[in-house]
């Protein structure tokens, strides 16, 4: 395919409909257009959702009583391990380089990313590891259970001594899964900094592309950290070193600082995209233009600096030294602030608008008032002496389910019902969407909010068995979370039935600005073809009266007739 | 505090006059909730806990106000800014404020210095966490950090294990529980034998790590008499939830008669939460997944009593 | 979007730069992303030196320099080499860029010879407690990045000799050169934390 004669979009599919009966056979083929690896994303960590939320029905299963009665504590251990390492690795990073693979080059005007093998390499690796991970539940011994943070010495302990063990599997697929973002990250990069359609300069790209760009940087500048770390755990697991032995002059403390230079980091990584799709969404359902752009833009790079330096955070009792503690707590507490920034520009952007509460909209709210509520207590944990009380409690584990579930998740439902009719060609069904919606905010609510006390009363978190004063918060806990069960039934029936037979949707059913909504729905393999519209404008006018393109009509009469 | 400057025709009093309603509310639910949280606690057993709550109660009124503030504009706006159906039109078109969003920045921004300012304070005062010093494994770690000059009782040696704990105390006595004299400051050195533990005791609002290969020397003040939960609070393995014991604090009279007669008392196996539960498992056919086996029950003149009910 | 298709895409995609430099950009992002595993690796070398309670093994006294010493000066003469063969190229002294290149990935191999070789004379191992750890991790590692390096020269080497391989710019050659310097700046730290710093 190097002659200019030759069209290299007959290699890929011809004008897709996702699902058709003809050519679904492209989702499990090593193809190479990114709305195709959008989907494979979105759907397989869709699936691991359901893997790790299964996990978590055991897990608040064994809670609803104080003693470790539905498994043995072993078992117990292994499942939240796993629970946590799904969730993270297999569900979230995935879906929302999902979101990524099938937002920035449409919203830029690209007809693909800048490495469509890199980019179909990145995807196929998540199977793989994800293979690797679930094997870990077969071994003898079974799968790794010391915690996603797999602190050393306990993680390095191999009782059965074998050198295929959970944790060795855990290791190599926690390292594939790096391979895999970094692979992802240097195509996002590049592909913003070099593909953007004419006319789109820095300041006129969606808030999403600002978010995404903003978390890929950290993915480039924190993983390896991490990975470097993680090589170093494997060899004391495997090859008998001793970096984190202290039988042997290493230190355990030392894995700490590698673990959360990279994964508190990473936790911005999940929730700027988020934020991305925050902004995204609050001016089209508002009806009104985002407030303060700029300042929202350049905060994501603002998240993305303090990021960096905050990890101590997680470690302020683990025996650093006073300084490094006062320091940490002030740097976190910064973070309020480029954040705070954005969340009074959304409130802003509501102010006095023109609000249409669909089902996107809906999670979108949602998840803002949990976001607040989240910061908050984050802020808490920050503070030192509070986090000396409460760290490594269920306040904790409350905080970051807020975060996690309550606003990165609402994020991702209101992003796939957002984008669902322009990357399908189907509508959803409204209705199935805002029961989903109403028995996600019951059920995320009653689970997550109650453990708050339970952890301020000084419950230790990843525990099988605890003491009878706590049994009250983790009563109405699990029943939350069995209605997080059930929530998921109208999404998946929606999400498929809308999929198979839904109505036909419109290039844009939202009236919505952005240079993907001028696209057909769905949009053809390399998007905008021939004609790449030129930039004239910034992303948001609503109300404004202000076309974002050049010869916006005949875009939108092309979409129209796709 | 929210965008309403946006107006510009001249001096809006109803406008003024709601602000003012609500931010009042907003006020008064925030005191409310500062005042509440208190409640929320277990009982203050050291010198750190009324700081922690204190603090606390703080974060919480101003987290209250910032939480009603946004998500009010957010129900107000929800309730009477919604486009009838069918309405296409768009809502005003404001593309920001640079007045607001300054005063949004420096307003967080002062909250957090101040707030950090206070805590930095707060834990100089306590200063419970001395120096972590590195041994060699197989040197004796005692020998290694002084006792705090502050503390008058201690050092009394921590020894976290896979799955249990044992108090040494100056005098060789050693313990399953630990006993304090109420209203001393006390030195411990914290050590564990295997892997990450936390020594923490949710009653003094108190935690620190217990790490292998280094002994930490930790000193806190207990306040009030009582029996309180002890709970390991760094995962440590398949039967971590059971490693708990319990912290007695009690008058210096008690506590001296309680070191004379078990200074009598011979050694005998103390604590182990985790072996009966262990042994079950291997009646069961050691089903589940691998665990390393609990350690062998310390020996100690005083075992304890885990039936006894803790306060918190 | 590869760049063998890279035609097809500057035809409709007017006002965008040149494709094959997407590769050049992707190769920087990436070098400054793996040089963080060097940062990590080093920073717990300087940790664990400073802070562990046994660094050196027991009957070991520290290294010898010569032989490193040795490694050092080809190694980092190598960078200069390569650049020479890039300013052949770009002349398009196709013999003269594949003479010198040649002469680069020789003295890369000298330079994992030399490694091999003080490997095989050290008095301790992988397993010889922190120091022993680190030392292989950093040396491995390292020279792992060395023979990825003359791999990716040979790669290009053998593609000098396909016609019309430069028609499109010469990314490939400059991403490698690029990827020895890095090599080159990482041994350069590297040699002062461990030979050096004793
Ligand atoms: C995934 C997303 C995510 C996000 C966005 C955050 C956001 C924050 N987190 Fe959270 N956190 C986690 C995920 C996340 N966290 C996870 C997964 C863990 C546990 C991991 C584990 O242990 O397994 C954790 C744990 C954790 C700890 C460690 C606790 C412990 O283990 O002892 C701390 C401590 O400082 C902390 C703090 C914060 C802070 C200060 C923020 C800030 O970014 C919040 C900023 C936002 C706001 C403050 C709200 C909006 C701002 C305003 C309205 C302005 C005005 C506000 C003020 C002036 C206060 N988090
Ligand atoms: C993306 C991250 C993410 C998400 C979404 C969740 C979601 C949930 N988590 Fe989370 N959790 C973590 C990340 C996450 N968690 C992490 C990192 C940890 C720390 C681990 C550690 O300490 O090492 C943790 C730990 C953790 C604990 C603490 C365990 C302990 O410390 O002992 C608990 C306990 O309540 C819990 C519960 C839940 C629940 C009820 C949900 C619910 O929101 C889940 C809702 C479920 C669904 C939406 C799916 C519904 C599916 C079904 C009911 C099955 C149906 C099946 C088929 C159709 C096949 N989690
Ligand atoms: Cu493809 Cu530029
Ligand atoms: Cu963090």
């Amino acid at each position: 395919m190097s002659i200019s004669n030759y069209d290299a979009r007959i290699l890929k599919a011809p004008h897709p409909v996702p699902g058709a009966p003809d050519n679904w056979k492209r989702f499990f083929s090593f193809n190479t257009d990114a709305k195709v690896i959008g989907i494979q994303y979105i759907v397989t960590s869709l699936f691991f959702l359901l893997v790790g939320g299964l996990l978590a029905m055991v897990i608040r299963g064994e809670l609803i009583t104080p003693p470790a009665d539905l498994v043995d504590p072993t078992v117990y251990n292994g499942l939240y391990t796993m629970h946590g390492t799904v969730m993270l690795f297999l569900f979230l990073f995935p879906i929302l380089n999902g979101f990524n693979n099938l937002l920035i080059p449409t919203m830029i005007g690209a007809p693909d990313m800048a490495f469509p093998k890199l980019n179909a390499a990145a995807f196929w690796l998540v199977p793989v590891f994800a293979i690797v991970l679930m094997a870990s539940f077969f071994v003898p011994g079974g799968p790794a259970s010391s915690g996603w943070w797999s602190y050393p010495p306990m993680s390095l302990q191999n009782p059965l001594g074998r050198f295929f063990n959970g944790e060795m599997l855990w290791i190599t697929a926690v390292a594939l899964s790096g391979i895999s973002s970094i692979f992802g990250a240097i195509n996002f990069v590049t592909t913003i900094i070099r593909m953007r359609a004419p006319g789109m300069g820095f300041f006129r790209m969606p808030i999403f592309i600002w978010t995404a760009w903003a978390a890929q940087t950290i993915q480039l500048l924190g993983l390896p950290a991490l990975t470097g770390g993680a090589i170093m755990l494997l060899f004391d697991l495997s090859f008998g070193t001793t970096f984190f032995r202290p039988e042997g002059g290493g230190d355990p403390v030392l894995f700490q600082h590698f673990f959360w230079f990279y994964s508190h980091p990473a936790v911005y990584v999940l929730i700027l995209p988020i934020f991305g799709i925050f902004s995204e969404l609050f001016p089209v359902y508002a009806r009104k233009p985002l407030f303060g752009y700029k300042v929202v833009a350049l905060a994501s790079f603002g998240i993305t600096v303090l990021s960096l330096i905050v990890w101590v955070h997680h470690m302020f009792y683990s025996g650093t030294p006073q300084w490094m503690r006062n320091v940490f707590m002030l740097t976190t507490m910064l973070i309020a602030v480029p954040t705070g920034i954005k969340v009074f520009a959304w409130i802003a952007t509501l102010w006095r608008g023109k609000i249409r509460l669909t089902t996107p909209m809906l999670f979108c709210l949602g998840g803002l008032f949990n976001f607040i509520f989240a910061g908050i207590t984050g802020v808490m944990l920050a503070t030192v002496p509070i986090d000396v009380h409460v760290g490594n409690t269920y306040f904790v584990v409350a905080h970051f389910h807020y975060v996690i579930f309550n606003t990165i998740g609402f994020g991702v439902f209101a992003g796939i019902y957002h984008w669902f009719p322009k990357f399908t060609g189907r509508m959803y069904y409204e209705g199935l969407g805002k029961i989903h919606f109403v028995l996600t905010f019951i059920g995320a609510t009653l689970n997550f909010l109650p453990l708050h006390w339970a952890g301020l009363l000084g419950m230790p978190r990843r525990v099988a068995s605890y003491d009878p004063e706590f049994a009250i918060w983790n009563v109405i806990a699990s029943l939350g979370a069995f209605i997080l069960g059930v929530a998921s039934i109208p999404f998946i029936l929606n999400m498929i039935s809308s999929w198979a037979r839904g109505p036909k949707a419109p290039p844009n059913p939202w009236k919505a600005i952005g240079l993907e909504w001028l696209l057909p729905s769905p949009p053809p393999a390399e998007n905008f073809e021939d004609d790449i519209p030129t930039v004239i404008n910034g992303p948001y006018g609503y109300g404004l009266g202000k076309p974002l393109v050049d010869d916006e009509e005949f875009y939108i009469r092309r979409a129209n007739e796709a | 505090m929210m965008p309403t400057s946006t107006e510009n025709q001249g001096i809006n009093y109803g406008a003024i006059l709601v602000i003012s309603i609500a931010v009042g509310v907003d006020i008064f639910f925030s005191v409310l909730m500062a005042h509440w949280s208190y409640s929320w606690f277990p009982v203050q057993a050291s010198s750190a806990a009324p700081y922690v709550d204190s603090l606390f109660s703080l974060e919480t009124g101003i987290g209250t106000f910032i939480f009603l503030g946004c998500t009010g504009v957010m129900a107000w706006v929800i309730l009477f800014n919604r486009a009838p159906k069918y309405d296409e039109v768009n809502g005003d078109p404001i593309e920001g404020n640079i007045k607001l969003e300054i005063v949004w920045t420096v307003i967080p921004l002062l909250l957090v210095l101040a707030i950090a300012a206070y805590s930095i304070n707060v834990n100089n005062t306590l200063s419970t966490l001395g120096p972590k010093q590195k041994y060699r494994v197989g040197d004796n770690p005692a020998a290694l950090v002084s006792m705090d000059p502050k503390s008058t009782v201690g050092p009394i040696e921590v020894i976290a294990r896979q799955w249990s704990w044992e108090f040494v105390y100056p005098d060789g006595v050693r313990s399953s529980e630990l006993h304090l004299p109420v209203d001393q400051r006390v030195n411990f050195r914290l050590i564990s034998e295997d892997v990450l533990h936390s020594f923490y005791v949710p009653a003094f609002r108190l935690k620190q790590d217990i790490v292998p290969g280094s002994v930490i020397s930790y000193s806190l003040t207990p306040t009030r008499e009582g029996r309180y939960r002890l709970r390991d609070a760094m995962f440590s393995g398949a039967y971590f939830s059971q490693n708990q014991t319990d912290v007695i604090v009690e008058s210096e009279k008690s506590f001296a008669d309680w070191l004379d007669l078990s200074a009598k008392q011979p050694l005998q196996p103390g604590l182990d939460p985790s072996q009966p539960l262990y042994q079950r498992r291997l009646a069961k056919g050691d089903k589940g997944w691998a665990t390393v086996p609990p350690s062998p029950p310390p020996l100690v003149n005083d075992p304890g009593n885990p039936s006894a009910p803790h306060e918190a | 979007m590869t760049t063998s298709n890279s035609e097809v895409t500057l035809k409709h995609t007017p006002g965008h730069i040149k494709h094959d430099g997407h590769n050049l950009t992707g190769f920087i992002i990436f070098l400054c992303s793996e040089s963080i595993i060097f940062l990590a690796f080093f920073a717990a070398y300087i940790v664990l030196k400073l802070t562990s309670p046994e660094w050196l093994p027991e009957g070991v006294n520290g290294l010898s320099i010569r032989m490193p010493l040795i490694n050092t000066v080809v190694l980092v003469s190598s960078s200069f080499v390569a650049y020479l063969a890039e300013r052949y190229l770009h002349k398009r002294n196709l013999w003269g860029f594949r003479t010198v290149w040649l002469l680069t990935m020789a003295m890369g191999s000298y330079f994992v010879y030399g490694q091999y070789v003080e490997w095989s004379e050290l008095a301790f191992g992988l397993n010889s407690g922190v120091f022993g750890g680190t030392f292989y991790l950093l040396t491995g590692f390292h020279g792992l990045h060395v023979i990825t390096g003359i791999a990716l020269m040979a790669l290009m080497l053998f593609r000098s000799f396909l016609p019309g391989n430069y028609e499109k710019g010469e990314a490939g050659v400059i991403s490698v050169s690029l990827f020895w310097h890095f090599v080159d700046v990482i041994w350069i730290i590297l040699f002062v934390l461990i030979y050096i710093w004793q």
